[in-house]
């Protein structure tokens, strides 16, 4: 078989185009924009009420410094809705195109199996990074306009200056979008599996909901640092006096572990798999 | 002699709840022929067409598409064929333009250069140029069915397969459909095109073969099909005239069956212009005699025990 | 035959063979990763009990940093401390917490407790102490008059950090070692075990069992690192549980350069609030200067291990209603058990407010009724609260110290 130069490039193109110019992915995207937005402005309109310095204390923090809306967005996104809108592309990555029937043309043009599932992890991922940077972006400018932007008080109680805390979200944000990844790999998985993308979308939001249920029992300790949302929080890592960068590195093998089982497990299923939808 | 452009032996699929959807057939299609696969629905003729595309797995058997293996050769055999599985699929809310570009930069054999002509092209080819910037939903199936030609046809093909390609359209667009048949066998390619509508496509076919119930009942020139000897003649008289009319028949060494006022019997080698010739002789009142050829239809009633239409 | 000979070939050739191994390959190296990190091919010199002991008790401070995992099995209810939502010092009493360390080797020192999204830090620079919660933004500076300081400079180096120790501090291997090792001799039985490996260096093993059956303590368990004899591992093993320490403070990743310079500084940030405490620095009596609670002297009844301690006239709800800082200062380093002292250390936070939990609901949690008052026993301390204001503790069974009021 003969590729044309740069072919794989034109799929990914294609797919994310599709992915992307879909009024649910743009729908998905504008309510986790929300996200940030909306806590600025509950924040902005609380301060001066009764109900400041409610919630965990960094969420008090946004008030005096907009830098922190950042984190603040991305720790009430993390748990569910990141899983969930992730949940709904990657699991509708190729059970989507298996129910509108799309698959049979895409694989009789001929696309080889492996490399279609390429492009569908690629263009999965790709949402995620999306995800998680347009919620950092909006954090970054709504706190900014509503709370200004300054010096950062680490946890350790250590201040840096304003581009170290921009450089730290930054970080915050890459590490949040990694962590991602594995999720992705499982949603892709779950895709293979089925026809039906509502299935593929609940069973990888369920793993992410499970997972950091497991992860609050005391006697599953032993296999907490294995499970694929343990190291998920670890992004506070970038909020310390000193970056320990073993700790977010053991967070990052973690996820290659899952990414490494269910990306080979989506590509054993998914070229063995009779499609007749 | 050059190899057709399907063959299979002994294809089978057995899903996995064990029902057998394909049952050891023997396909040939030869290269420029238009093969009409028919079968009632549920015969199996989709999945064999899915195993001929690679897109299914066959249980045992093997299949050749254009003198190469699949589904291992599907990589390069697979740009040469054009195909219309199971209705036409696209994503509702690109135009239909837009499924047509999507469809082209999956292709990694196709040229991106000549994209834009290659799609304008075959959208003309179907009709379709002024419905082309509309979204797919908004699509009648007829039109939908149209796009799903016009994927098929995007590249030059050897091959096309062509799965119910006249479902949902009015006649006029079947007889268009009917028309692009003969127009791409004009040129030189060979189609595979499968119905459980015998009359829509029955015209066009150089090739008949039959499926039920997952086998390949008949399979064979459409001439020969319904050349056979298998002529009948039927006779209708007034009802006094019936035993008359019997012992006519039985004297002239025909085996008949009565129907109230209708006598049948095979014909065989007795000419038709012997029978009536003695009928008058012998007297009988004659109401209307009928020499019938048997039709294509009979034939597949006959061999599936169903007639076309029959969702088992 | 030969059709499983096909069946297996066609099964080598298939795709899932690839899951399959990856699959094996993640799980071998998830098994095996512990495996290596405590293998004993160590080829240390080998070395005597007494030996051992005195280079971990006369090794030179150095500048070291690393993680320490705190783990606690006490026996008490998991769930109170998973509701204490951040880095607070009292989550140290049940489950797992992480520490992170720093220190220069001499005069300056870090030590972070981490939580999920916040940080308890303790930074120390000689005489001054700087503590700051992320959770409640406060920051608390301990400092000593300017008389006390005249009077620590005037003191050896070992009186001065004895007389410095205070509460706030996070456990480190080194602490419970000291602690473990300076009352070792006279109560106990040591011995030196196979070497073994910690955060990824080689260690000698300290066994120290105590002579006597009246404690809780089973044994407690050093870790010694190889080269630097600093303590890297205190494992304390409780008569009441066989299958894992009762407490363990140990290194998970440790490294002997010295730390950044700004690892050490620390400015209060501009919008927390902060409170100053002058800590008073205690005369060789016990008593505080300065202090303005003047308690009886507790009474101390048996010796080493066994030690129970007995203060009078304590009245618990008032403690428990307000900053109890006004104890520490008697409780400080006269229970004779180590670990006793650790823990009612801990049961004594500095600051109250932000806790996430109601001291008054805790200490109704945690403690029974008996006929003699409110007993809180766990698998190294036994605490006696009588109804008459006595409290007895000690690393004794609940048992004893109900005999004993």
């Amino acid at each position: 078989m003969s590729h044309a130069r740069g072919s794989f490039g034109r799929q990914l193109r294609s797919d994310l185009r599709i992915l992307f110019g879909r009024p649910r992915t743009i729908a998905l995207l504008a309510g986790l924009a929300a996200v940030p937005l909306l806590l600025a402005i509950v924040l902005f309109v609380a301060q001066n009420s009764g109900m400041a310095g409610q919630g965990p204390g960094f969420i008090g923090r946004v008030t005096g410094n907009g830098l922190f809306l950042v984190i603040a967005s991305l720790f009430l996104c993390l748990p569910f809705l990141l899983p969930l809108t992730i949940g709904i592309t990657a699991g509708d990555a190729l059970a989507g195109e298996a129910q509108t029937g799309t698959l049979r043309y895409l694989l009789t043009l001929p696309v080889s199996r492996t490399r279609l599932l390429a492009s569908k992890a690629l263009t999965s991922l790709a949402f995620a990074v999306a995800a998680v940077f347009l919620i950092a972006t909006v954090a970054l400018a709504s706190g900014g306009a509503f709370f200004g932007l300054t010096d950062m008080t680490l946890l350790s109680g250590s201040t840096v200056g304003l581009g170290s805390g921009m450089a730290r979200m930054f970080g915050v944000a890459a590490y949040v979008a990694l962590s991602l990844t594995g999720l992705v790999a499982v949603g892709l998985f779950f895709s293979t599996l089925t026809e039906v993308p509502v299935g593929a979308m609940a069973g990888t939001t369920i793993v992410a909901v499970v997972s950091s249920v497991l992860d609050t029992l005391p006697q599953l300790a032993a296999i907490h640092p294995y499970l694929l949302t343990h190291h998920w929080f670890d992004f506070a890592e970038f909020l310390r006096i000193e970056v320990n960068w073993s700790v977010l590195s053991s967070g990052m093998i973690v996820q290659l572990g899952w990414v490494a089982i269910f990306a080979t497990l989506a590509w054993g299923r998914f070229t063995t798999a009779d499609v007749t939808s | 002699m050059i190899a057709p452009a399907i063959r299979t032996e002994g294809l089978t699929k057995r899903f996995r709840s064990g029902q057998v959807a394909v049952d050891g057939i023997d396909l040939v299609v030869p290269r420029g022929a238009v093969y009409g696969f028919l079968g009632p629905n549920g015969s199996g003729k989709t999945t064999t067409i899915r195993m001929l595309l690679g897109l299914v797995r066959p249980t045992a058997g093997a299949a050749w598409l254009l003198d190469e293996q699949m589904p291992k050769a599907g990589g390069s055999v697979l740009p040469r064929v054009g195909a219309l599985v199971e209705g036409p699929a696209f994503h509702p809310y690109l135009s239909g333009r837009a499924n047509l570009v999507r469809l082209d930069s999956c292709d990694s054999t196709a040229d991106p250069k000549t994209s834009r002509s290659r799609i304008d092209t075959s959208l003309d080819r179907v009709g379709l140029t002024a419905a082309a910037a509309k979204p797919y939903r908004q699509y009648s199936l007829g039109m939908k069915q149209r796009l799903g030609l016009a994927a098929a046809l995007l590249r030059p093909r050897e091959l096309l397969v062509l799965d119910e390609p006249t479902n949902g359209l009015d006649p006029q667009g079947t007889r268009e459909v009917r028309h692009l048949i003969r127009e791409l066998s004009a040129e030189g390619t060979t189609v595979l095109v499968s119905s459980h509508l015998l009359s829509e496509i029955e015209q066009v076919c150089t090739h008949i073969g039959i499926m039920g119930r997952g086998k390949l009942l008949a399979q064979a020139e459409r001439q020969s099909l319904i050349a056979d000897d298998d002529i009948r003649i039927v006779v209708t008289t007034t009802p006094d005239h019936v035993s008359d009319a019997a012992a006519v028949l039985t004297s002239l060494g025909l085996d008949a069956t009565v129907d109230s006022v209708e006598l049948q019997a095979q014909l065989g080698d007795t000419p038709p212009e012997r029978v009536s010739a003695a009928l008058v002789h012998a007297g009988v009142d004659l109401v209307g005699l009928d020499v019938r050829r048997r039709s294509l239809e009979q034939l597949f009633v006959e061999l599936t025990g169903e007639g076309f239409d029959v969702a088992r | 035959m030969t059709s499983t000979a096909h069946s297996r070939r066609s099964f080598l050739r298939s795709p899932w063979v690839v899951p399959i191994a990856v699959t094996s390959a993640v799980a071998v190296s998830l098994i095996s990763a512990p495996l290596f990190a405590s293998g004993d091919a160590n080829d240390l010199p080998d070395i005597t009990a007494e030996q051992l002991m005195n280079q971990v008790l006369d090794a030179e401070p150095t500048a070291m940093s690393g993680t320490v995992v705190h783990t606690a099995r006490l026996g008490l209810p998991d769930m109170l401390f998973t509701e204490a939502t951040g880095a607070d010092p009292i989550s140290l009493l049940g489950g797992s917490s992480t520490i992170r360390v720093w220190t220069d080797g001499e005069q300056r020192s870090r030590a972070a407790l981490l939580g999920t999204m916040s940080e308890y830090s303790v930074v120390t620079d000689g005489a001054e102490m700087w503590t700051y919660s992320s959770s409640d933004d406060e920051a608390v500076h301990y400092s000593v008059s300017d008389a006390d300081l005249a009077r620590l400079e005037a003191m050896s180096d070992e009186a001065r950090a004895e007389a410095l120790k205070r509460q706030g501090e996070l456990p480190t291997p080194q602490e419970a070692a000291t602690e473990a090792l300076t009352k070792v001799e006279e109560f106990s039985t040591v011995r030196v075990d196979a070497q073994s490996t910690v955060a990824g260096r080689e260690v000698y093993q300290l066994i120290v069992t105590p002579d006597t059956d009246e404690t809780l303590v089973k044994r407690v368990v050093l870790s010694i690192d190889g080269e630097t004899k600093v303590p890297l591992r205190v494992q304390t093993w409780s008569t009441q549980d066989d299958t894992a320490p009762a407490v363990e403070v140990s290194f998970t990743d440790v490294d002997f350069s010295m730390p950044a310079e700004s690892v050490f500084d620390f400015k209060a940030p501009a919008s927390a609030t902060e409170r100053e405490v002058v800590v008073p620095v205690p005369e060789k009596d016990g008593t505080m200067a300065g202090s303005d609670v003047q308690h009886e002297m507790p009474v101390v009844t048996g010796t080493g291990w066994g030690t129970v301690v007995e203060f009078k006239d304590l009245d618990i709800a008032a403690l428990l209603a307000k900053d109890p800082a006004s104890m520490t200062g008697t409780t400080d380093r006269i229970i004779g058990s180590e670990e006793a002292q650790k823990m009612l250390e801990e049961f004594v936070p500095e600051h109250s407010a932000g806790m996430g939990l109601e001291l008054g609901a805790l200490y109704d949690q945690l403690t029974t009724e008996v006929p003699e008052g409110r007993l809180l026993s766990t698998t190294l301390l036994s605490i006696l609260a009588t109804d008459d204001g006595r409290v007895l503790v000690g690393a004794v069974p609940a048992e004893t110290l109900r005999t004993m009021a």
